[in-house]
């Protein structure tokens, strides 16, 4: 019997789509590179050789073909896993996401079920450009008919993908590209790494993680902006002696308001950092869901960190400038505190 | 005693490798065939599984710079 | 394979059946929006795509598919769910987005599922491909029986999903058959000013698969290029591109006046209804009674499901909340 394992976010999830491809035979994956490439971003690393061509599909470069096609085996039963490596990528593939996927169940008055897994990668911090680097978090999670999650650290990864495969609704796993751990995107965030059970476990949707208990302030952050918190949250503590708390949804769709809520009430104050674009984005809506419920709970005006509604510009000092760093968060931190 | 080694054959050129994350810490029971920890060159990264079941020394930590040939870790 | 009398009788009776749904729909529909007309008032609101003209693309090709099979049908569904078996009744409801619906009001006209005939709609052009092609995808992998079929207009044949669907259709070999109404309009683009190819048929060759063009709406050719489609497709030798010649007789929805459409195309559109009902007559299939008989039948049928629409109640707003995620069965 070996010991506990510490595990990239990549690797785990991995792990989750492993066992549920080994269990059921109607977990199959499809996507482009997935076979013997084993996806851009090493989410179907040794898949290939394990299952073979037909449970680890290549398919061509055509998105909204390939996921009209997941749609329809998805409705006929099976479980397809659906491996986009950049999310950068619906907008050629939108309709089938948002018409055909996410509408299906609703539409059909609960008939016909779509329980199908689509695989993005989200992000940026690595000087792709513009076009490989969003998050579009808010334009997944704004449409209805779909869950979307969004893990942070490895063991989350994969009790979210077993939650995932498992589920009979149509799921958007969301995997921060920097967060994954693989390589070519240097070594991991220490963060992101966690101790995984070998066996099987799921996570419920809609339940937050939190990270760390504090009394002066609450983050929310997600997945890539989880750990600029964490390391902002260090700073503050060891420089000002702030106690922060943070707060992961690990699940943006369904959103766990409550837990939020519970810690606003306590530290009265509330930063929101997210990667993607900052107006009518996933910062807001945490903000509304404190402020329609209770404003009194706030004793100042809470803040957003994200990207300041800018394309991402390759250059790396002006991409660090619009990313939601850790710098940033100790930054509108401090003016929160009136340090 | 056994040592972990990257193996000649885990890329082709006379290049530097980099442990990207070890597995398993020192002090770990580890049993022959366990990913013990994932190493890149260049683009590429590579699984190193365990060649023996045992009590685990690691030498080289997470990020150090490697060759082929070089002995990263112990399993006693 | 050519149809039998039987199944020639039957496929009249379909024309008529979804014929008569249709007309009384059309009647319905324009009966409470006049004279201010208004998409959100009346029994029947929002935008109908009627099937008038089209029907023998349905009833020629539906006697091949049993309930193993799958369709996908598009935005002009009437003539597909007639000609598959659905309940009247039940679609009836859906129309006037009562209670007792398909979809219990959810989906509307563009939106009809029925699990039980494996039947499904997308309102967005080429979109209904992908997931057929996607349900014989599935089949193929369990080795399963069941092919799947997708209908759509000609003008569809111009959207990208149609390239990527039928490509990958050819890729994998897929049980899978493409049927192409050819109506010859786009809402009020003609084919000629949108399509660089007289047939969409012709596309076929460019992914490996079969393709067929039939002229004239025929319900007996129809009947018989569907069989070499159905055929190919259950033998394992692939996906078809089945185009059907055939009249958009009332325009491209409800209230379109079709000004864009040349008179003599307009005055050289053949209704269906007659056209297969003389046929038959002339060739000894059908007598003047008998269908006379199918027509009286048909028409009390429609009436009993429209009423059937017209006397239940409306959903409750609450149920607006109901079935929105399927949560874990497993």
């Amino acid at each position: 019997m070996s010991s506990e394992r510490t595990l990239t976010v990549a690797r785990a999830g991995r792990e989750a789509v492993m066992w549920e491809m080994q269990n059921d035979p109607s977990v199959f994956m499809l996507g482009e590179d997935v076979f013997a490439f084993g996806g851009v971003f090493g989410t179907a690393d040794g898949l290939g050789e394990m299952f073979g061509p037909d449970r680890i599909l290549d398919t061509p470069i055509s998105e909204t073909g390939f996921i009209g096609l997941a749609t329809g085996a998805a409705m006929a039963g099976m479980r397809p896993i659906v491996e986009l490596a950049f999310v950068d990528f619906i907008g050629v593939c939108y309709n089938a996401i948002v018409n055909l996927a996410a509408k299906h169940y609703y539409l059909s008055n609960g008939q016909v079920k779509v329980p199908m897994v689509l695989m993005l990668g989200s992000g940026g911090g690595y000087n792709n450009g513009a076009q490989h680097s969003q998050s579009l978090l808010a334009s997944l999670a704004h449409m209805p008919g779909s869950v979307v999650v969004t893990p942070s650290n490895a063991y989350d990864a994969k009790g979210l993908m077993h939650s995932a495969i498992r589920s009979d609704d149509f799921v958007i796993y969301s995997g921060q590209k920097k967060v994954a751990g693989v390589g070519m995107l240097g070594t991991p965030i220490k963060t992101s790494m966690s101790v995984v059970p070998d066996e099987p476990y799921t996570i419920p949707f809609g339940v937050a993680n939190i990270v760390q208990e504090g009394t002066d302030l609450t983050m929310v952050g997600v997945s890539w902006t989880v750990h600029q918190c964490i390391e902002a949250a260090e700073r503050l503590q060891s420089e000002h002696n702030v106690s922060v708390e943070i707060i992961d949804p690990r699940t943006v769709v369904p959103l766990d308001r409550d837990a939020i809520f519970d810690s606003v009430k306590k530290t009265g104050k509330l930063l929101v950092a997210d990667e993607d674009y900052q107006s009518f984005g996933f910062t807001g809506e945490v903000i509304a869901s404190v402020v329609e419920r209770d404003p009194s709970v706030l004793s100042c005006a809470p803040v957003r960190v994200a990207n300041p509604d800018l394309n991402i510009p390759y250059s790396r000092p002006m991409e660090l400038r619009v990313l939601p760093t850790a710098d940033r968060i100790v930054e509108e931190s401090k003016k929160m505190l009136g340090l | 005693m056994v040592e972990v080694i990257i193996p000649n054959d885990m890329w082709e050129e006379d290049l530097e490798g980099v442990i990207v994350t070890w597995i398993y810490k020192t002090g770990a029971t580890v049993s022959e065939g366990d990913v013990l920890c994932e190493v890149m060159v260049e683009k590429s990264q590579s699984d190193l599984l365990a060649p023996a079941t045992g009590i685990l020394t690691i030498i080289e930590d997470a990020e150090a710079i490697v060759k082929r040939g070089q002995v990263i870790a112990r399993i006693e | 394979m050519k149809p039998t009398a039987a199944q020639r009788k039957a496929m009249y009776s379909d024309i008529v059946r979804s014929r008569e749904f249709d007309d009384r729909v059309l009647e319905l529909y324009f009966a409470d929006k006049m004279p201010v007309f208004d998409l959100a008032k009346g029994v029947i609101p929002g935008e109908i795509h009627s099937s008038h003209g089209q029907e023998p693309c349905a009833a020629g090709t539906m006697p091949h598919l049993t309930l193993e099979d799958t369709i996908t049908s598009n935005h002009r569904p009437h003539h597909h769910a007639i000609c598959r078996g659905l309940d009247l009744n039940k679609l009836a409801a859906e129309l006037m987005g009562k209670k007792t619906g398909y979809c219990a009001g959810k989906g509307g006209h563009m939106h009809i599922y029925s699990v039980e005939h494996k039947f499904s709609c997308s309102g967005i052009i080429a979109e209904g491909m992908g997931p057929a092609a996607g349900v014989a995808l599935a089949n193929k992998m369990r080795e399963q029986d069941g092919i799947a079929v997708s209908y759509m207009g000609e003008a569809a044949a111009n959207q990208g999903a149609f390239h990527e669907v039928m490509n990958m259709a050819g890729v994998y070999t897929l049980p899978y058959i493409c049927i192409i109404e050819d109506n010859n309009w786009g809402v009020s683009v003609s084919k000629k000013a949108s399509t660089a190819i007289e047939r969409n048929s012709e596309r076929a060759a460019s992914y490996g698969v079969y393709g067929e063009y039939v002229e004239n709406n025929d319900c007996d050719l129809i009947f018989e290029a569907m069989s070499r489609c159905v055929d190919r497709a259950r033998s394992g030798q692939g996906a078809s591109i089945l185009e059907i010649q055939t009249y958009r007789l009332k325009g491209h929805m409800h209230g379109d006046q079709m000004a864009y459409v040349p008179e003599e195309e307009v005055a050289a559109m053949k209704d269906c209804v007659i056209e297969y009902r003389n046929k038959l007559i002339s060739e000894g299939v059908l007598t003047e009674k008998e269908a006379e008989e199918i027509v009286s039948q048909q028409k009390s049928e429609v009436d009993a499901a429209i009423q059937f629409g017209l006397d239940s109640p409306y959903p409750d707003p609450e149920d607006a909340f109901q079935n929105t995620y399927a949560g874990v069965s497993k």
